[in-house]
């Protein structure tokens, strides 16, 4: 089999071998944060966990069910993020929605289970990737530890947002 | 067979033929919604538009006859135009619900709105709203999917002879309404299954599969139907092992575009509450011991009744019909009565109640009829035998969904086979071969498990004495054996035993 070279090794230039421009910008970094300490007090921990930092917008936490703007379930139990999820740790069942619920759900069907196992979840985020209506998004929380294993079964009651609002869209 | 021209190609196709299907027959797809090849021409959708020369006007494919040396055109440009002009029409009022709506993944609205389609549409004004209706007692109607192709309204009228569906009000108010005479008076025939399949969008759905599953979680055999002895090629849609429902076949245009609902609902009866493990008197036992006890009443036993035997395959009616040769041989007096039901004694084997469905509703009678052979006796016959016979074996006749549905388990005790033996004290020297853990299998002495229809290949003879098999859709547990092999795992031990040569 004949070898294919793809990558050459990057070949230093004579001042690099140096560090010197290297070192200077590590250090500028430091420099900036001694300055901001020092002279300006502004510190650069929290106080955890009675502070905590935000998170990026792309992190991925614990799922959480959304509502439309008229306080409707967005899940329609199309069973895709079920499809999708490689870890297969959601479970839907879809039901009909009975006419005096109609204004809840957008449409005639609804997911009357939706659980999530975080047990298996693996945080792909493929879920949301493939929700046509928006309706899942793990912008919860993190995952956190529990010492019972039901208490990992997020539920419809847990995982489902209190008011509604605009649809999220890809997530960058 | 004629010579026409098809986009600059020639092309010989069948004059006797609608002009879409013998585009069919070579290769060319021309996209439609309400034509059907085995309903009259209606000409609603206009999907079906093509280009004839020396025609000024687009003319709908389905209506044009084939004509020797026709020129048409059935993918120009303008013909694509027209399509997605089509489409536009009949997306007006389409609520786009796919990822509601059951149909999605066999919807031909979906299908053409990908190919032949546009992407977006230009129609600003609210699209009407009718709240889904019941029409039958299997079937609902969602006004909104509909795209008035009539196709229900015609198969009702053309195939049924019934005048239960019609096209009501005028213009953007057209619904399809169910007209049946009667106060609130519902469809109820055999064929709602049917009219949700021809059915190309959503609208037509059935309230007992509804929101169940989606159509590509399904993996499709190729198969028959257990329902009757018409024997029905169909495709069993099968998940997680178990079959939801069986549709019409592959090939349509050979093995017919229509299946009944009793046998497209049916299927599911073979999944549930299963007979997985041999049983004494109620309680779980290995197979060894059921065949020792029975050993034991076999030595002393001098008539054997058998019963049943015409929902087996062929291969297991010869097993069967082997090891009472092998009875008789040994001086046991046996009788095999394959008639469980009173429209058998009736002698009422072929007739129809429509224009699929048979009276005869197990699968192989004619097959066990030709090998245990009609001796002719009636009921008081086989009710005598009963109180006579040492043991009787009774071959899956008081299993679902061939004597009842699991969901309503008590019509087994109407069951005739099922109340001789309970008036007679039957029981204690039934040994009953089912698919099913219900009453009647607690209730026998001994009880073996066996394959159900969906869980093995096998020939079976239809009314017409036609051959077909069927093949294999569910996965069974490992080691579950079929009637004719457990047939010859019992001649095995008394073999064995030397209690019978």
């Amino acid at each position: 089999m004949a070898t294919v070279k793809v990558h050459d090794k990057y070949k230093w230039k004579w001042y690099q071998k140096f560090y010197f421009i290297s070192i200077t910008s590590g250090m500028l970094v430091t420099l900036k944060y001694f300055l901001k300490c020092a002279i300006l007090r502004q510190q650069a921990t929290v106080q955890y966990p009675e502070e905590q930092r935000g998170y990026s917008s792309r992190f991925r936490g614990r799922h959480r069910l959304k509502r439309d703007e008229k306080g409707r379930e967005r899940c329609t139990a199309c069973f895709c993020c079920m499809w999708v999820c490689p870890a297969k740790c959601i479970h839907i069942e879809a039901a009909l929605v009975p006419p005096e619920k109609a204004n809840l759900y957008p449409e005639d069907k609804y997911a009357k289970v939706f659980n999530v196992d975080h047990l298996r979840c693996i945080f792909c985020g493929l879920c949301e990737e493939a929700c046509p209506k928006g309706a899942i998004y793990l912008d919860g929380d993190i995952p956190k530890p529990f010492d019972n294993r039901d208490d990992f079964l997020s539920t419809k009651d847990t995982m489902l947002d209190k008011e509604g609002g605009p649809i999220i869209g890809t997530r960058l | 067979m004629v010579n026409i021209t098809v986009d600059g190609q020639e092309y010989s196709v069948d004059e006797k033929k609608n002009l879409i299907d013998a585009l069919k027959d070579v290769g060319i797809h021309v996209p439609t919604f309400c034509y059907h090849p085995k309903l009259k021409v209606a000409g609603l959708c206009r999907l079906c538009l093509i280009e004839i020369e020396g025609v000024p006007k687009l003319q709908a494919g389905c209506a044009t006859p084939v004509k020797e040396g026709m020129k048409i055109l059935v993918s120009s440009e303008k013909i694509i135009k027209a399509r997605e002009a089509m489409m536009e029409f009949q997306l007006i009022n389409h609520p786009l619900d796919c990822p509601v709506c059951d149909k999605a993944g066999e919807c031909k609205l979906q299908d053409y709105s990908f190919s032949t389609g546009q992407a977006s549409t230009r129609y600003k004004e609210a699209k009407r709203f009718i709240s889904q209706e019941v029409v039958g007692d299997n079937l609902l109607i969602n006004h909104n999917r509909c795209i008035l192709c009539l196709r229900c309204v015609r198969f009702s009228k053309e195939i049924l002879n019934e005048e239960s569906l019609e096209r009501t009000q005028r213009g953007n108010n057209t619904v399809i309404a169910c007209v049946k005479p009667g106060e609130n008076a519902l469809i109820s025939h055999n064929y709602q299954g049917a009219l949700s399949d021809i059915c190309p969008v959503g609208a037509l759905l059935n309230k007992n599969m509804l929101f169940k599953s989606r159509v590509w979680w399904y993996e499709k055999t190729q198969t028959i139907c257990h329902g009757c002895s018409t024997l029905c090629k169909v495709t069993a849609n099968v998940k997680n092992n178990e079959v939801y429902r069986y549709m019409p076949p592959e090939n349509k245009e050979k093995d017919g575009y229509f299946i009944c609902d009793k046998g497209r609902f049916s299927a599911p009866d073979f999944s549930k509450n299963r007979l997985y493990h041999f049983m004494i008197n109620g309680k779980k036992k290995k197979s060894t011991e059921t065949y020792a006890e029975l050993y034991e009443r076999f030595k002393k036993s001098g008539k054997v009744l058998i019963i049943g035997g015409t929902t087996e395959s062929n291969e297991d009616l010869q097993k069967i019909s082997e090891a009472v040769k092998l009875f008789e041989k040994n001086n046991k007096n046996t009788v095999w009565e394959f008639k469980t039901e009173d429209y058998m004694y009736k002698g009422d084997w072929n007739s129809q109640i429509d224009f699929l469905l048979t009276s005869d509703v197990r699968p192989n009678s004619k097959k066990a009829k030709e090998i245990a052979g009609d001796n002719g006796a009636d009921k008081n016959s086989l009710k005598k035998a009963v109180k006579d016979a040492d043991i009787i074996f009774v071959i899956n006749e008081l299993s679902a969904p061939f004597s009842y549905k699991t969901e309503d388990e008590s019509a087994l005790a109407e069951n005739m086979v099922f109340q001789f033996l309970e008036e007679n004290k039957g029981w204690d020297k039934t040994v009953l071969l089912t698919t099913h853990n219900n009453t009647a299998a607690k209730k026998a002495n001994i009880a073996w498990p066996i394959q159900s229809f969906v869980e093995k290949d096998g020939t079976y003879t239809d009314k017409t004495n036609t051959e077909k098999k069927s093949a294999k859709s569910v996965k069974p547990p490992e080691g579950l054996k079929n009637s004719g092999e457990l047939f010859e795992a019992f001649i095995e031990t008394l073999s064995q035993k030397e209690a019978i040569a």
